[in-house]
């Protein structure tokens, strides 16, 4: 016994000196690396596959758009200038003379290749949908219309032209995610399914290259020394690391083996001061189904609900107050005319706090009109996500409309994917969601409850409505265009459509001996491109 | 003998086989499917069943998996588009084999040397310490081991890497970790099967005969109480080789548990089916061979087969 004893103390003393963690030096000739986590892996490197933040990060590190956005402001990608036609329905964008990585010249087939791919229905882009504003779209990604008639046309190794079906300022922005990037149509057809696997099934034309990806454990991006703005790229590398549990991230952080780490809620206290915070664009709110033969059927019900919920105690409660009590429904951050649309339309359609008053009023109507005079006889269901953390949202709201309306709510709690599949199919009542921005514009939100959007899930039918979106697709004066599309907003919440309830607040760590980190909104969370060593 | 392997290979083979048939028709019956998500669409949707021909009929779709379940194939998984669930396995599979072994070859060394150990001292004081060591490692759940190791040898004593897999160190406290709870159990199982053959007539016999300490604990003993460890050894080698997800999400280990629980969570249909027939292979051979090593082990099981 003695003597096995000694042997286990023996090995784990040669385990413990042999590669015990190093403290690292930082001499200004070592090759510059920076290295974040994420909790599971990237689903896909593939650009007009890409589906979900992570993707869209890597994305914007290894490819380079038409357009790149830099802090939220649009800038020279590979094309290096453009014109957009008086009607704001035809882009003609010129390229600058950029590499691949392996070399070959960037051409303006490879723009058409790869947006005509984002909507051919063979190759099938779970994203697709992103393209819709562009000429002929709908009718190509649905098999209607041969890939060729899309509104995309290389006129020249150097130029592309590009055709909306109805202008979109917004537009520009999103010709920097890797959905609208270039791809090389040679590549493929060579490697088939297999393309964009592994790093050697595709090549690279952003400040940076994927070196090497072992799925579930790590990325390792290299600078690209064919990039056109290498000299502008300061990193040498890029380390993403696949860390499922969030307790060691922080704690590798913590022992300096990551520069840049999200900090779950729950351990927000602890680091407040460090920290930094930012929106990450997801925008909670519950679906109220509409086409219900219950109580959402009335106006002043759902109005009642509206009231009686208090959000900043939600917040509060659930989060600590890191995520922030939303009294509206467009996301406040998104682009207006000249600024961002929250701070020129400020608004709110509801309180933070709860109005009882309100609520019990609303409550009042709806009864008489339903003919209904014991509010307890009032049931509904509300359907979330099956986490511990959906079950304490739901409580909370549970709890506060019980209270202060006396109805009767029953939390229902389904898979993730079954939740989503419920509300695609409306069978729901009050469902608890959100929407994250696929571009810097309140139509990201308002697009959702056209009386025809695949996304109306409530049934939310409203002529006026309708007729301000409609106004807005077709309107080339900016300031109409906003006006109206903050007319929708406010009839939305009038109609109380939905119940806004929180914007998520995400709170990270940065190694301070980095400068340049940057976080976004719109289909990426973290931007390292211009990431240097802070100086001494 | 080459028959009775000859019926287990048939009666393998035929397990497998319902097994994924079974696994098949439950997967499908999952609510929700693989492509759900905030913002597909009825026209992504079905340019994605097309993509991958879910479109066809659910009975031609079980002969064509059928059909390249045979060759070796088990598709394109759909949660990490572009890559194949046969690539995927094979990057796993390895670390979690590779993190398997060391744990069984910790939990069996030091787990039978404790049973043993602890039933020839019984009652004694080294007796209590390893009953103590088993009751320990069988009560405490592996994500409270794991943390526990992580926070005392990685983060306050900084002796060992917190996470991740790079290296001998970056092993040693996934193993331990995920080999204790095996660990207790073959000391628990050893020391009463020990205790059980020490009150046999043989052990009597062998002690009258005069042989020799060590004759009699090795050959009689030890050969007789190991019976039953080798009985549990095919399954738990099964199990911790084919990853347990709690150990590999807290020391980020990207081995088999990870994408298990992730493609169930995501229901990734084809990830799902290739992993659950991996481990259905591994589990049902692991038993095949616990069978045959039974017999080589013990002559009366050898001799009744015949």
């Amino acid at each position: 016994m003695k003597r096995l004893l000694a042997v286990v103390a023996c090995a784990l003393a040669l385990a413990a000196t042999g590669c015990a963690p190093k403290a690292e030096k930082a001499d200004a000739s070592a090759p510059k690396v920076f290295r974040f986590s994420y909790v599971s892996d990237i689903p896909t490197l593939d650009p007009q596959m890409a589906n979900s933040m992570p993707s869209g990060t890597i994305a914007i590190h290894i490819f380079d758009g038409l357009t790149r956005m830099d802090n939220g402001v649009v800038a020279p990608g590979i094309a290096e200038s453009w014109t957009v036609s008086s009607d704001g329905l035809v882009y003609t964008l010129k390229l600058r003379d950029a590499k691949w990585s392996d070399g070959q010249p960037i051409k303006a087939q490879d723009f058409e290749y790869g947006i005509r791919r984002l909507m051919d229905p063979a190759a099938a882009s779970p994203y697709s949908f992103l393209g819709l504003l562009l000429k002929n779209a709908e009718a190509v990604n649905s098999g209607k219309l041969p890939v060729d008639r899309l509104g995309v046309k290389a006129l020249d190794d150097k130029t592309v032209e590009i055709q909306l079906a109805y202008p979109a300022d917004y537009f520009l922005g999103m010709l920097s995610m890797s959905q609208f990037c270039a791809t090389r149509a040679d590549l493929v057809a060579q490697y088939g399914k297999d393309f964009a696997a592994t790093p050697e099934k595709n090549v690279y034309d952003g400040p940076f290259m994927v070196e090497r990806w072992a799925r579930e454990d790590r990325l390792i991006l290299v600078k690209n020394p064919n990039y056109w703005n290498a000299s502008a790229i300061k990193l040498d590398e890029i380390d993403i690391l696949i860390v499922p549990d969030e307790n060691t991230a922080l704690a590798m952080y913590d022992a300096g083996d990551l520069d840049l780490v999200r900090v779950p809620p729950a351990f927000v206290e602890k680091y407040r001061d460090r920290a930094i915070f930012y929106f990450d664009g997801s925008n909670d709110f519950i679906k109220l189904n509409m086409a219900t033969k219950g109580p959402l059927s009335n106006k002043d019900f759902r109005l009642a609900i509206n009231y009686a919920v208090d959000r900043q105690d939600f917040v509060d409660i659930t989060t600590k107050g890191l995520y922030e009590a939303n009294p509206r429904y467009v996301l406040p951050q998104v682009a207006g005319v000249a600024a961002e649309y929250g701070a020129e339309y400020p608004y709110a359609g509801f309180g933070t706090k709860a109005d009882p008053a309100k609520a019990k009023e609303h409550l009042a109507a709806a009864m008489s009109a339903l003919k209904i005079v014991d509010p307890s006889k009032i049931e509904l269901e509300f359907l979330t996500t099956d986490t511990d953390r959906s079950r304490a949202q739901a409580e909370i709201i549970q709890d506060q409309l019980q209270k202060t309306l006396g109805i009767k709510i029953n939390v229902r709690q389904v898979p993730y994917r079954q939740r989503l599949d419920m509300e695609a199919k409306k069978t729901f009542e009050m469902v608890f969601s959100g929407w994250a921005p696929d571009y810097s514009d309140p139509m990201t939100y308002l697009e959702l409850w056209t009386s025809d959007s695949p996304y109306n899930h409530g049934s939310y039918k409203s002529a006026k409505y309708d007729e301000y979106i409609a106004f807005a697709r077709k309107t080339t004066d900016k300031r109409a265009r906003m006006d109206a599309m903050f007319n929708a907003e406010k009839e939305l919440l009038s109609d109380g459509a939905i119940m806004p309830m929180q914007l998520r607040r995400e709170s990270v760590l940065i190694n301070p001996a980095f400068t340049g980190v940057t976080t976004y909104f719109i289909g990426s969370n973290y931007d390292l491109v211009y990431v240097d060593r802070a100086a001494k | 003998m080459g028959r009775y392997i000859a019926k287990r290979i048939v009666i393998s083979l035929a397990t497998l086989f319902v097994l994924v048939t079974v696994v098949f028709a439950l997967v499908r019956l999952m609510p929700g499917d693989p492509f759900s998500s905030e913002k597909i669409t009825p026209q992504i949707r079905q340019n994605l069943e097309r993509y991958y021909g879910f479109d066809k009929p659910i009975l031609q779709q079980y002969v064509i998996y059928i059909g390249q379940l045979a060759k070796g194939d088990l598709g394109y998984s759909m949660k990490y588009a572009n890559a194949t669930v046969n690539d995927i396995i094979a990057k796993a599979f390895p670390y979690s084999a590779d993190l398997g072994l060391r744990a069984l070859a910790i939990a069996v060394s030091v787990g039978l040397t404790l049973g043993i150990v602890s039933a020839l001292n019984r009652k004694k004081p080294i007796d209590a310490v390893c009953v103590v060591v088993a009751m320990i490692g069988t009560s405490i759940p592996d994500f409270i081991m794991g943390y526990v190791l992580q926070y005392f040898f990685g983060i306050r004593w900084g002796l060992l890497p917190i996470a991740q897999y790079k290296g001998f160190a970056y092993t040693v406290l996934p193993s331990i970790g995920l080999g204790f709870y095996t660990l207790a159990l073959v000391s628990r199982l050893m020391r009463s099967s020990m205790l059980e053959v020490v009150q046999q007539d043989y052990i009597k016999t062998a002690m009258a005969k005069g042989a020799s300490r060590f004759r009699i604990v090795w050959k009689h003993m030890i050969r007789n109480a190991i019976l039953p460890i080798v009985t549990i050894l095919g399954p738990i080698t099964a199990s911790v080789l084919t990853g347990t997800f709690v150990i590999e999400s807290i020391f980020a280990i990207p081995g088999m548990g990870k994408f298990y629980v992730t493609s169930v969570q995501s229901l990734d249909y084809t990830l799902v089916l290739g992993m659950t027939v991996f481990f259905g292979a591994f589990l049902v051979s692991a038993n095949f061979i616990v069978d045959i090593l039974y017999g080589i082990i013990d002559p009366r099981i050898r001799v009744s087969r015949r």
